[in-house]
């Protein structure tokens, strides 16, 4: 991660933890979405969770595999 | 200023904005073949298209093979629309009630295209600018203003929402006039702002003029974030909004159709880096098509929006027209960099009297020349079978008694950046049509008399 200052580097392995912490959001908001029959208040709210965990797994979970 | 709070990292995401460009390229390759397949297995207009070229989703295994994917254009959209699913047509790739979002091409080169897209999309085109904004150096301590209409048209919606996303304090501008957007700016201090360069100028001359205010000197506005036309790209173009607002000024590059594909970053390198995290930019000789790796040589922008999906955007013959630069840029991303800008359309870019010319090389020089007035139209027509050139300027009222000298300046310049000469017109300060978006300056009526 060439032009990155040593304080901003974050390790694989930090990385990685992100990766799982993410995939854990995506499950439960999709369980939260699916529990929510009914109430769109939970529904709709849940789908834009989902929107923004897309964003996460844009940015780590797409390129994790590219990294060392 | 809002307070400071802490030193903030330099880049919106580390990881991907200084990662090895060969790794780049292997993350887009994975990401071209998912939305390849997305819209193969969606879009009756994608698969119908990928069928009659002998192209499977599954025969793209390399980064050469993305080139084997037949382009789009925009007039094969407009075909498409105004039919079910209404009024998007069958490149959609979501049922309609996924979308949230309706925005249109401005229509500069015909019907404008309609756009849908989703929550996520709309969460990816904020995602887009934040990209940019943060590698212009907004952070939470901004208050930015949107001088901007909040209509159909995507402008500067984007850039509001990335803004908040990133921590800044948003004003929106919308239904106010020029002087109530000036007054509101100066009444809140404003930090930053988003217009297009043609605005930004015309706001500072209001400014200046109207209500007696030096932007440079009475206003707070220390970034300002262009789009929508290629000047703040124009060295001449920046250079006189710098000074008119003492502020730093950036480019972006993006449209409706594909998203904000390039942005300029606080090292301002003389270039737009390519936004290699979330688009597929590649550059296609104008003549024989064959992809250009390096600098040097001028080619036609093809783009890949990756992670798109309502209305997919896959191989987009963008019609700007742009080159590699040769040197990475000092601010530590990876990402390429288009040197100097767009340079032009391929539909704009023209031969006249024989010589290749883009609207921007006559921009860089009406703008590079002290005493005229920021306006300028130029007119190519025909006079029996030979090309005739027309520059209309504005003399600004206190130099008309340097009128000579100027015009002399201008000719020579012009001669000497475009190779051409011109019949020069002087118009009244301020009887030039003033633009607020997308001006039209350039008018070829040899083919339409």
């Amino acid at each position: 991660m060439g032009g990155l200052r040593r304080r901003e580097m974050m390790t694989l392995r930090e990385i990685k933890k992100l990766d799982t912490r993410i995939k854990a959001i995506r499950k439960a908001s999709q369980e939260l979405k699916e529990l929510a029959r009914g109430i769109p208040a939970v529904g709709c709210n849940a789908d834009r969770i989902l929107a923004s965990v897309k964003m996460l797994e844009i940015n780590i979970t797409d390129v994790l595999p590219h990294l060392k | 200023m809002k307070p400071t709070t802490k030193t903030t990292p330099a880049y919106w995401n580390p990881i991907v904005e200084t990662m090895p460009l060969e790794r780049v390229r292997d993350l887009q390759v994975k990401k071209f073949k998912r939305i390849l397949k997305w819209a193969y297995e969606r879009s009756k207009f994608h698969r119908k298209l990928y069928q009659e070229a002998g192209i499977k989703p599954g025969d793209i295994r390399s980064y050469g093979d993305v080139a084997k994917v037949p382009k789009v254009e925009k007039a094969m959209m407009r075909d498409i629309q105004r039919k079910d699913p209404f009024p998007y047509g069958d490149a959609l790739c979501v049922p309609l009630e996924e979308v949230t979002e309706f925005r249109q091409t401005s229509g500069t080169t015909g019907t404008p295209v309609y756009q849908p897209d989703t929550w996520q999309d709309w969460e990816w085109w904020a995602e887009s600018w934040a990209y940019l904004l943060y590698a212009q150096g907004y952070r939470n301590t901004d208050r930015v203003f949107l001088p901007f209409g909040y209509n159909i048209f995507v402008a500067f919606w984007a850039g509001h929402y990335a803004a908040e996303k990133i921590g800044c304090e948003v004003v929106p501008g919308g239904v106010l006039d020029t002087e109530a957007r000036i007054l509101k700016m100066q009444e809140l201090r404003a930090t930053a702002m988003m217009a297009t360069p043609t605005y930004v100028l015309g706001m500072a001359d209001t400014a200046r003029k109207k209500l007696g205010i030096d932007p440079a000197r009475d206003l707070w506005v220390r970034k300002i974030t262009c789009a929508g036309e290629p000047g703040a790209s124009i060295p001449s173009t920046k250079k006189r909004i710098e000074e008119a607002w003492g502020a730093k000024v950036y480019d972006h590059i993006g449209a409706t159709e594909i998203g904000a594909w390039g942005f300029e970053c606080t090292a301002q390198p003389g270039g737009l880096h390519v936004n290699e995290a979330l688009f597929l930019v590649q550059l296609e000789d104008l003549e024989t098509g064959e992809i250009i790796e390096g600098p040097g040589r001028k080619g036609k922008v093809v783009i890949t929006a990756l992670d798109r999906i309502a209305q997919p955007c896959i191989r987009f013959d963008s019609k700007d027209v742009a080159e590699w630069a040769e040197e990475p840029c000092s601010c530590g991303r990876t990402f390429r960099i288009i040197k100097g800008g767009v340079v032009g359309r391929s539909d704009d870019i023209t031969k006249i009297k024989g010589v290749l010319v883009a609207p921007s090389a006559i921009e860089e020089v009406v703008r590079s020349i002290k005493g005229l007035g920021n306006e300028f139209e130029i007119v190519v027509t025909k006079k029996g079978d030979l090309d005739d050139i027309t520059l209309k300027v504005e003399i600004l009222p206190d130099e008309e008694k340097n009128r000579e000298t100027i015009l002399l300046h201008l000719k020579d310049q012009l001669r000497l950046k475009t190779n051409l000469g011109y019949n020069i017109e002087v118009h009244p300060y301020s009887s030039l049509p003033r633009y607020e978006v997308k001006a039209k300056r350039f008018k070829d009526l040899r083919k339409t008399g």
